[in-house]
């Protein structure tokens, strides 16, 4: 057999250089973006900040009086109340649907085989769907905080009552709220998007994420709950402190959100460790 | 095999097990360029798996594949951008049109826009590339599964069970369609199937794995050879037990098939005509003698039960 391979290498010579990783990463990219079209995926990225805001939204139309009487300005009360709202329970699950819905593409496809069979790298595969998730969960928070806005400025012409336009818009504190809630969601998406890799399936993710946020809120007093990245985002919506007429979040990562961070990076350097050399059985 | 040519495919020594469970023993296909290689077997056999594991999906236990000369652990995505698959049943976004599912792989292996209106033609999916892929038949599922292997020109195709689902039109032309690539475009195909007769009509090679271990491999007129071994000749008469004991010379190998039928491996033409003379001489009456070639999948199911080691 040893004997053949001169010829053989002399045979099939120009074995061309795979592309580069940043081309892989660029072409899977653009493969994936075209596989959301129509997907529940992309509806829900899209309709899912509109869920808490809504809310907050008829229950300031309806009793913004009651709750106004209670003093306060109604700009930080408005974003203070959908922002709690958003963050205890909603984002967490909203970011469990969306790992799990995004890998599911492929899962319902039975495309893994086929992807992997592709001259991508494993790599490109595993950061290019992870780079989509995160585009996705930003444009989700983004939206939710445009309509937040519109819907506080919607109030304003309805109810001018409540006195939308008497306090300004707190954009220092939504700023950063917007980029702490972000971070505070890292570790969870992380934490799912290696468990939907793992075990391919759409099913096991949604159960695990629905568990584990479920069980945070009964371990919301655990002097531990800090560490817990399904914790986080609910962390991140009560850091904001109402004064009088004012809304103020400190300009910093609180502690959970460094956790939340540490969750990120470990989980997907071990997930990726682990993923790399897996077997593709469907 | 003619160990002097060169080898698109090989496998050297390929093992494989699932957890505990052995799948594959000492694998060593060996592929010609050019060449449309059957790859047959019952179900379970360890067809699709050999095919992952051609791909990259699955890692060797021992031994290796080699694609292009090349070590397909060491150079896995500069050997899959030459090579295309079909693996089982397609891989097919739902909620994408038949011409987007085209595009994804498109964009995933770099390749000119254009190829995808061209191998859409090439499958006769055309006329319904708008249409979303949940819609489509069986056969258009396949036939677009081909469509998205096609894409990159590819000079090697692995494609697992590609009839799966097809009516016997699309089954004729997805034969033809195999047979003009390989022989007008000079690719070198791997089909995988657990049916002889589709395979003898096209493949000029055919590897036989049965319970993990492959049990024949060659071109098809060797499989034909194989086969001439395994002739029968038939005689008919009288009584079959006692022409045994008259002739035990001639008869040494045969068996009672039926009190008149007795059968015995054919040797000879100057056998055949012995036997007859002496069957006349002892006074037997000869109604027949005919002889009996198995067919190829006679030859198929005969390598599949038995693990006889052709090669």
């Amino acid at each position: 057999m040893e004997a053949t391979l001169p010829s053989t290498l002399a045979d099939f010579p120009t074995l061309s250089a795979a592309p580069a990783p940043l081309l892989q990463l660029q072409r899977t990219l653009a493969s994936d973006t075209l596989k959301l079209k129509r997907t529940a995926a992309l509806r829900l990225t899209l309709l899912s900040g509109a869920f808490p805001v809504l809310i907050t939204f008829l229950i300031f139309f309806f009793k913004g009086d009651i709750i106004m009487k209670a003093g306060g300005s109604a700009w930080p009360r408005f974003i203070n109340a959908s922002w709690q709202t958003a963050g205890t329970l909603l984002l967490p699950l909203f970011v469990v649907l969306l790992t799990s819905l995004v890998v599911n593409i492929e899962t319902k496809a039975t495309a893994w085989k086929h992807l992997y069979a592709q001259p991508v790298g494993r790599g490109a595969v595993f950061l290019s769907k992870l780079l989509l998730i995160l585009a996705l969960n930003a444009v989700a928070l983004l939206l939710f905080v445009g309509l937040l806005l519109g819907a506080g400025m919607l109030l304003s012409v309805l109810k001018p009552k409540l006195g939308f336009a008497l306090s300004t818009i707190p954009f220092d504190t939504v700023v950063w709220m917007l980029l702490r809630t972000y971070v505070a969601t890292l570790g969870l998406l992380a934490v799912q998007y290696v468990v939907s890799l793992f075990w391919r399936s759409f099913v096991v993710p949604v159960g695990v994420g629905m568990g584990a946020v479920v069980a945070t809120i009964a371990l919301l007093s655990w002097e531990h709950v800090d560490k817990i990245p399904y914790a986080a985002p609910l962390g991140t919506a009560m850091a904001m402190k109402m004064g009088k007429g004012t809304l103020t979040v400190a300009h910093e990562l609180a502690k959970h959100e460094w956790y939340s961070l540490g969750w990120f990076a470990g989980v997907l350097v071990l997930g990726y460790l682990v993923l790399l050399r897996r077997n593709v059985t469907n | 095999m003619k160990s002097t040519t060169p080898l698109l495919l090989e496998t050297r020594s390929l093992h494989f097990r699932f957890g505990q469970r052995p799948i594959l023993h000492d694998v060593n296909l060996q592929v010609e360029p050019g060449s449309l290689y059957g790859f047959l077997g019952p179900n379970g056999a360890g067809k699709s798996t050999t095919m992952r594991l051609l791909l990259g999906l699955l890692r060797p236990a021992s031994g290796s594949v080699h694609l292009f000369g090349h070590d397909l652990a060491r150079h896995r995505v500069a050997l899959l951008d030459r090579v295309g698959a079909l693996i089982e049943n397609p891989s097919l976004y739902d909620h994408l049109s038949g011409r987007e599912n085209v595009e994804a792989t498109r964009r995933l292996r770099g390749v000119a826009a254009s190829r995808t209106a061209e191998v859409l033609e090439l499958v006769g999916l055309t006329d319904n590339a708008h249409r979303p892929a949940k819609e489509y038949s069986l056969g258009m599922r396949q036939r677009l599964g081909l469509a998205i292997a096609l894409l990159s020109d590819p000079d090697l195709l692995l494609l697992d069970e590609p009839t799966n689902g097809l009516d016997p039109n699309g089954i004729i032309e997805m034969r033809e369609l195999l047979q003009r690539l390989c022989k007008q475009h000079g690719k070198t195909i791997v089909v995988s199937s657990h049916l002889i007769s589709e395979i003898e009509k096209m493949a000029t090679h055919v590897g036989v794995i049965q319970q993990g271990r492959l049990v024949f491999q060659g071109s098809l007129p060797d499989l034909r050879r194989l086969q001439t071994g395994r002739a029968r000749l038939v005689v008919e008469t009288q009584d079959a037990e006692s022409c045994r004991n008259l002739l035990p010379r001639l008869l040494a190998g045969a068996t009672v098939a039926a009190p008149g039928t007795l059968w015995l491996p054919w040797l000879s033409q100057e056998h055949t005509a012995a036997l007859a003379v002496e069957l006349v001489a002892a006074e037997q009456p000869l109604y027949g003698l005919r002889l009996e070639q198995p067919t190829l999948e006679d030859t198929f199911l005969h390598l599949t039960e038995t693990r006889v080691a052709a090669v």
